[in-house]
């Protein structure tokens, strides 16, 4: 995790094998990896095929059996009835400011964990570390308490200020070992070129820590949106839900329809996928924050 | 509970940050906003602001129910009004924590009988028994609600405002290429079910996997139609032993009928076990009239139910009546705007507006609803619930949510091993016991 950046390092390239050998490889490989893609696959198979049914046709032939309708209504009603819309727009408002919230909180104490002494900056990182540690579901009740004493409760506000709260911690320790593995060279150059601590933070710090910004910023906007139990405990109006809760709602207090959840869960999984396709380089690095540029 | 004292100025910053977790960050961020203070405990509960916006929290989420609300609360305009959807299961969980806040919701739907009895005796219901009584909303409804929605001091907390029935429902087409009628008898009943055997079809479906109070409806109504009305709501009390000779009774008959049960129904929710009544693999199914909403819109029709038949003709009749309505919450703002919400969603005029709307079967509590537009299966379903002696409600409706769990646990194990019967019972009286004496 804390190997310099900076330095480019040569990659381990395999040696090179024979190439009878590689082509056999491959084909085990297919082989075996074919059919666990495809069961990977089956589930969202399932969810796009009963989306794509009528109530009536699940009704009558049941959930699993081979689809005999092919209809988009249930997206229209998802859309409509169910409004995906608003809480599509909840979802993302709670996530960017969350993102950035926490990106912007969690640098700076990382820049001033990692870079000054700070009395009890060892402790106070592990007080952040172990915070993570703690199961959110104790946390529930004190928390919902706790919104509604501040006034906040059943504010999306207090959804971000929930998220930011818990993100923090994790955010901050894992930062603060990607800042720690800056060589300390490049902030002595700062100083002597006469850069304050906020400059050398926003002009040196942010821009080199791009990689792990990028990468958290992936992580926790897929978190985020996809939370259900925070959005649960502080929110009360269903207009204010965010898409989890929104899609929980879809679900009948007598009848489920399947093919309504199913469009709404596809609807909802666009925008995670998007951010997934457009930041994928960074998930992969995201696991290897500080090991390579 | 009154805000936290807030001594930002000599909060140091190494404090702030040693207080940790999310607490301190949530009382940080609001500082900066200046949330608005928290309102403190109550100083105009007496008279209320008569003005106060109203809030209606509605675990209605099924599409049309929900639009049938919706317009419901469009056209009221006495008060302003927002309406909060939110699905059933998270509903209940969240009931208690919605009505012990600061600021509940004012009117709440839910059910009758003892989930609303243990708030009221919480205290956090409103007295509505001026709605019971004169010229109130609720004061042509039958006694038998009445009582249904009374506190144990005697206090009406509850206005019903629709109800439904259990039944045995079938499709009428089935029965007809099958060559068979609806029982009147038990021993008919029973002959029934073998001739549907023979002919490869599950004479019963049952939806007793991810739905297990399936299981408590034949329980019911076999405890109904073998001891009576009374020895069960006595049963379901406290007051008699599960692990007893008329207990004993009623399984041993449950038993009998487990051979025609749909195999597969162990592990359907109730709503994917409709789907062999409607492909008509299956012959009957014991439920309440909210399955038609599982059914096809165009196959309405041809559904039709008989009552569960009698058993012992010395027991007086009973049907299970599950009833659905409203309760205010003991805190809110505006305590007459609130009884003035209520008795608009109990009047006649509303309770069949949204029975159209919702589609549902089900049927009105006011006695002043024309019922003459409502299709076949609801009449019919009215003048079972007219015809009958006695109502009760289901299973944790009549005792709780808790002693349901008991049930389902019983149950379902039954289900499996019917031999196992002796252990059975002594288990779940044990498990019962420690609810009643918690």
């Amino acid at each position: 995790m804390a190997v310099a950046p900076a330095l480019p390092r040569a990659v381990d390239a395999p040696a090179p094998a024979p190439a009878r050998r590689r082509a056999k490889h491959r084909w085990v490989f297919h082989a075996v990896m074919g059919p666990v893609a495809f069961l990977w696959v089956l589930p969202l198979l399932f969810v796009i095929v009963v989306a794509l049914r009528s109530f009536d046709d699940i009704a009558t032939n049941g959930l699993g059996s081979l689809p005999s309708s092919f209809t988009l209504e249930a997206f229209g009603t998802a859309w409509t009835g169910g409004s995906i819309g608003g809480a599509l727009r909840n979802s993302l408002v709670v996530t960017a400011a969350t993102v950035v919230l926490v990106l912007f909180l969690a640098s700076l104490s990382a820049f001033a964990l990692s870079r000054y002494k700070i009395p009890f900056g060892r402790a106070i990182l592990l007080a952040m570390l172990a915070g993570n540690l703690l199961p959110p579901q104790i946390l529930l009740i004190p928390v919902s308490k706790i919104c509604e004493m501040l006034g906040i409760y059943d504010r999306l506000f207090a959804l971000v200020a929930v998220q930011v709260g818990f993100g923090l911690g994790f955010f901050t320790f894992v930062l603060y070992g990607f800042m720690r593995s800056l060589p300390a060279e490049v902030f002595e150059a700062a100083k002597i070129d006469g850069a304050g601590e906020l400059r050398t933070y926003a002009v040196m710090v942010l821009p080199l820590c791009r990689p792990a910004l990028a990468a958290l910023a992936a992580l926790e906007s897929t978190w985020v949106f996809n939370d259900l139990l925070w959005a649960l405990t502080v929110l009360r109006t269903d207009t204010k839900f965010p898409i989890t809760a929104a899609l929980l709602n879809l679900q009948g207090g007598y009848t489920t329809s399947w093919n309504v959840v199913a469009a709404g869960s596809l609807i909802a999984a666009v925008p995670t996928t998007i951010v997934f396709f457009a930041f994928q380089r960074h998930f992969v690095s995201g696991l290897l924050v500080g090991a390579s540029k | 509970m009154g805000p936290t004292p807030f001594t930002t100025p000599s909060l140091s910053r190494r404090n702030l940050l040693l207080g940790g977790a999310g607490a301190a960050s949530a009382l940080f961020l609001s500082g900066c906003i200046g949330g608005s203070p928290a309102p403190s405990t109550e100083t105009s509960s007496a008279a209320g602001d008569i003005n106060a916006p109203l809030t209606l929290q509605s675990d209605l989420s099924d599409e049309l129910p929900k639009k049938a609300m919706e317009s419901l609360v469009a056209g009221y305009s006495a008060h302003k009004l927002t309406m909060n959807t939110v699905a059933t299961e998270q509903f209940r969980a969240q009931l208690s924590s919605y009505l012990t806040s600061q600021n509940p919701p004012d009117v709440i739907t839910w059910l009758a009988g003892s989930v609303a009895r243990d708030y009221a005796a919480k205290g956090l219901l409103l007295d509505v028994s001026d709605m019971w009584t004169g010229d109130g909303a609720c004061a042509k409804f039958s006694p038998a609600l009445k009582a249904l929605s009374s506190g144990d001091d005697g206090k009406q907390i509850f206005v019903p405002t629709s109800y439904y029935w259990w039944s045995i429902f079938y499709r009428k087409s089935a029965f007809e290429e099958w060559g068979v009628k609806a029982p009147t008898t038990w021993d008919d009943f029973m002959a029934m079910n073998d001739t549907l055997k023979t002919k490869g079809i599950s004479p019963l479906t049952c939806g007793t996997g991810s739905t297990a109070w399936m299981a408590s409806g034949w329980f019911d109504y076999l405890d109904l139609r073998i001891n009576g009305a009374q020895f069960h709501r006595e049963l379901l009390a406290g007051k008699h032993s599960f692990d007893s000779a008329e207990v004993r009774k009623v399984m041993d008959t449950y038993a009998t009928l487990i051979p025609y049960f749909d195999p597969k129904g162990r592990s359907y929710s109730w709503q994917e076990a409709a789907t062999p009544l409607i492909n008509k693999k299956a012959g009957m199914y014991l439920i309440g009239a909210f399955m038609t909403s599982a059914f096809p819109k165009g196959d309405l029709d041809d559904v039709d139910f008989f009552p569960v038949p009698t058993i012992d003709p010395s027991i007086p009749s009973a049907e299970e009546a599950p009833t659905d309505g409203y309760f205010a919450s003991a805190k809110t703002k505006n305590p007459a705007g609130t009884k003035d919400l209520l008795a608009y969603l109990a009047a006649p005029a509303q309770q069949q507006a949204y029975i159209e709307g919702a589609g549902s079967s089900n049927l009105p509590t006011s006695p002043d609803v024309d019922t003459t537009k409502f299709s076949p299966l609801v009449q019919k379903g009215i003048k079972l619930l007219q015809d009958t002696k006695e109502i009760t409600q289901f299973f944790n409706r009549d005792s709780s949510d808790a002693l349901q769990t008991t049930a389902d646990t019983a149950l379902t194990r039954f289900l499996d091993h019917p031999d196992d019967v002796a252990t059975i019972l002594k288990t779940w009286q044990a498990a019962a016991q420690k609810i009643w004496n918690s």
